[in-house]
């Protein structure tokens, strides 16, 4: 099952990164908030409100736009999916700085961009309703 | 950035050098937490130490289960307390856990002291100590605003502490994460000796799920249970301020300095007050969806000159957490009858680093003592500790803060060393020299404080079976019993890291199969004998830093005020004891010398 994600509302995260933990666990068996798709950020102080950061889908991704290895293909239901022997290599990870959402993150040590799969876990983990995911049409 | 085993890190402040050892054999021994620490502290800690001599350590150990499952998100701190003169041991959620442990890092030792001002920064195997003399005398909310990397994902974590942990406040705190405490027995002021100012850990690596496909299952179960089957709610939605209420109508609210149970204005410092009043959101320890800390909110207005307009739109709002406990040591302690006005009382307490209920306890003892003719303006600079008067209160605080003198320096030390030089030690309400807990209930409560190896109400809440009691009378063994198992089954869930808040998801049968899965197979016998070990030996720690309980005194007042059970007995609080010690003998674990002593426990000491 492949979902729709879309954070529809931030405000009510409460910085239990449920959803980070769940993107972990999916993506790499384990547990860690830095390789992970989905993002929970509080600027230089806790008193700041959360922000929630995932891919957004986008139709003309500026992270594919940014590639210069043609690594990163805009999929047809939004967003892009990788082509990891043409990005093998990369030194300047254009595609991360590229998107200006900040959703993209570098996986370290396959030195990789992390693709979000889309699995849902970030919304059905959400206690809040932080997030709308909605399963996909195949 | 690996995949790690347990590791811990050595600091020493005095050679300004770093070493990690391996502690995976201790952490499987032991689970992590208060396992851990417990261990570390005999080992590290010289016996007789000065709590602030530079060799004395302060341990921090997170759990086995820390961000694997819902709810484990607390590290342990140990320490040597200068308030107790023995076992210091605190608990803090917000990110340091997982921080830590995503940083590779399962505890952490911290020794020596530096002479200058100094942080310790730790991102993943970058271990620095640096000079960090812009920090002195700052706020923990400003030094979390300085030290917080805003560009940086992954987990991240600031403890940091304020002017009572640099001016060594026996009951300074850590602030972790700007919301979360380590409180009630002085690390502030451990950290403060050292020079240390501020930790701030970034934890970008990863612990991996040995049995991804059952962890992954257990994870969802636990995670039902705690968002769906209710059994959080109370934490999320009023938060722990619930109580005030609860336990007004029992009549068991601590009322000025413990002399009555019951608040006429409790309605007015309750949850429901604090929620419809003063709330202004509530955040959640990272792994744990339940969100139970609660924030108000003060307003703070810009210079006259620059108000125009609407008023109301030109104030910043300031943050403070709060919770029962401060509510009641700052609130119905104190008669202080108005949530805004414990909440800046609270505020205080947060921008300084220190305990809000040992302050509360401290200013109730002084108000009383003042009223008695015990201490004078001549000691208190002018300054008239007044019940319900929340700006004498602050104008006090601030002057132990500072220990503007020698009266205020003495306070400095707690409500027991405060009494011990001026009197009024019937009416100092301190149990093995810790403040109490808000839960005036009866001898469950008086006894399992008593005990408890931090001398807090956490260690194995006598006051639920007291609560119980109520209902269905308990005989005394009955409580002795429950004190034994419930510390026990704690020292368990306190060393993998589980929140006590969660206690009722955590059985020893989950406990049991969460830890077969990550290759630790343990029964629920074992378990129990595990816990019972950890509190044999956190007891090992403090006999040997010479806690007596013969020389522990029950102050006279929670002989004088009714709880929902009735007047306290010394008879009945006697027998629990020593219905406990037996027990505890019976385990291997002697807790008192000469039966003798027994009866001059509980008996008043000469009134000062």
């Amino acid at each position: 099952m492949r979902f729709h994600i879309e954070v529809q509302h931030p405000e009510r995260c409460v910085g239990c990164y449920s959803c980070v933990l769940a993107c972990s666990r999916e993506l790499f068996n384990s547990v860690g908030a830095k390789r992970t798709a989905v993002f929970v950020r509080s600027g230089h102080t806790l008193d700041n409100r959360f922000d929630v950061v995932v891919c957004r889908f986008c139709k003309d991704p500026e992270c594919a736009t940014a590639c210069k290895l043609d690594a990163l293909i805009a999929a047809p239901e939004g967003g892009v999916s990788l082509i990891a022997s043409k990005c093998e290599g990369c030194k300047t990870f254009d595609c991360i700085s590229g998107c200006q959402f900040r959703a993209l993150a570098l996986d370290q040590r396959k030195r990789i961009p992390i693709i979000c799969d889309r699995c849902g876990n970030c919304g059905k983990f959400c206690p809040h309703d932080v997030f709308k995911y909605e399963e996909m049409k195949e | 950035m690996t995949d790690l085993p347990e590791n811990i890190l050595h600091i020493d402040l005095s050679a300004s050098s770093v070493r990690v050892t391996d502690g995976s054999d201790l952490f499987r021994r032991c689970l992590g937490g208060e396992g851990v620490a417990i261990e570390l502290l005999l080992t590290e800690c010289a016996r007789g130490i000065d709590p602030f001599s530079p060799d004395a350590p302060i341990i921090l150990a997170t759990g086995h289960l820390t961000s694997v499952y819902p709810c484990a998100s607390k590290t342990i701190a140990m320490f040597k307390s200068p308030l107790t003169g023995n076992l210091g041991e605190s608990h803090v959620g917000g990110h340091l856990a997982a921080a830590l442990r995503f940083a590779g890092f399962d505890a952490v030792v911290i020794k020596g002291a530096s002479e200058r001002v100094v942080a310790l920064h730790i991102e993943d195997s970058k271990v620095k100590i640096v000079h960090a003399a812009s920090l002195w005398g700052l706020s923990p909310l400003d030094v979390e605003k300085a030290l917080r990397d805003p560009t940086y994902d992954g987990m991240q974590s600031v403890v940091a502490i304020g002017r009572g942990g640099e001016n060594y406040l026996y009951f300074s705190n850590a602030i972790v994460d700007r919301f979360h405490h380590f409180g009630r027995l002085g690390l502030g002021a451990i950290l403060g000796a050292k020079k240390l100012k501020a930790i701030s850990v970034k934890g970008g690596g990863e612990v991996p799920l040995k049995n991804p496909t059952e962890q992954k299952a257990m994870y969802e179960e636990i995670y039902r249970e705690t968002v769906l089957s209710g059994k959080m709610g109370k934490y999320h939605d009023l938060g722990t301020p619930e109580n005030v209420l609860v336990l007004n109508e029992i009549k068991a609210l601590p009322t000025k300095n413990f002399s009555k149970s019951f608040f006429d204005r409790a309605e007015r410092i309750s949850g429901q007050a604090y929620a419809e009043l003063d709330l202004e959101r509530k955040i959640s320890c990272p792994g744990c969806p339940v969100a139970c800390i609660h924030l108000g909110s003060i307003s703070t207005e810009f210079a006259p000159q620059h108000e125009l307009g609407r008023k109301e739109i030109f104030q910043e709002l300031k943050l403070v957490p709060y919770n029962y406990e401060p509510i009641y040591a700052l609130g119905s302690n104190l008669e202080v009858g108005e949530s805004r006005s414990v909440l800046s009382l609270i505020a205080f307490c947060e921008e300084t680093g220190i305990d809000a209920m040992m302050a509360g306890t401290v200013l109730a003892w002084a108000t009383e003592a003042y009223e008695r003719g015990l201490i004078t303006s001549e000691d208190t600079g002018g300054i008239v500790p007044i019940w319900s008067d929340s700006d004498s209160y602050l104008k006090f605080l601030e002057n132990i803060v500072s220990k503007s003198n020698s009266f205020y320096a003495r306070l400095a030390q707690g409500v027991a060393a405060a009494a011990d030089k001026y009197g009024g030690r019937e009416f100092a309400i301190a149990l093995g020299k810790n403040g109490l807990a808000g839960y005036w209930t009866g001898p469950g409560f008086v006894v399992g404080t008593l005990v408890g190896a931090r001398h807090s109400h956490l260690s194995n809440a006598g006051y639920t079976i007291d609560q119980n009691s109520i209902r269905k009378n308990s005989l005394p063994e009955q409580i002795a019993d429950y004190l034994v198992e419930e510390e026990n089954w704690r020292c368990v869930l306190n060393s993998l890291g589980i929140c006590l808040f969660s206690r009722t998801i955590y059985s020893k049968e989950l406990v049991s199969r969460l830890l077969a899965n990550e290759g630790n197979n343990l029964t629920t016998d074992q378990l129990d004998e595990l816990g019972r070990d950890i509190f044999h030996k956190m007891y090992r720690f403090k006999l040997r830093e010479g806690f007596d309980l013969e020389q522990e005194r029950v102050p006279e007042r929670l002989f004088e005020t009714p709880t929902p059970l009735g007047m306290l007995d010394r008879q009945s609080v006697e027998s629990v004891l020593s219905l406990y010690i037996k027990k505890r003998e019976g385990e291997g674990l002697h807790l008192k010398k000469e039966e003798k002593a027994l009866l001059d426990l509980l008996s008043p000491r000469t009134r000062s």
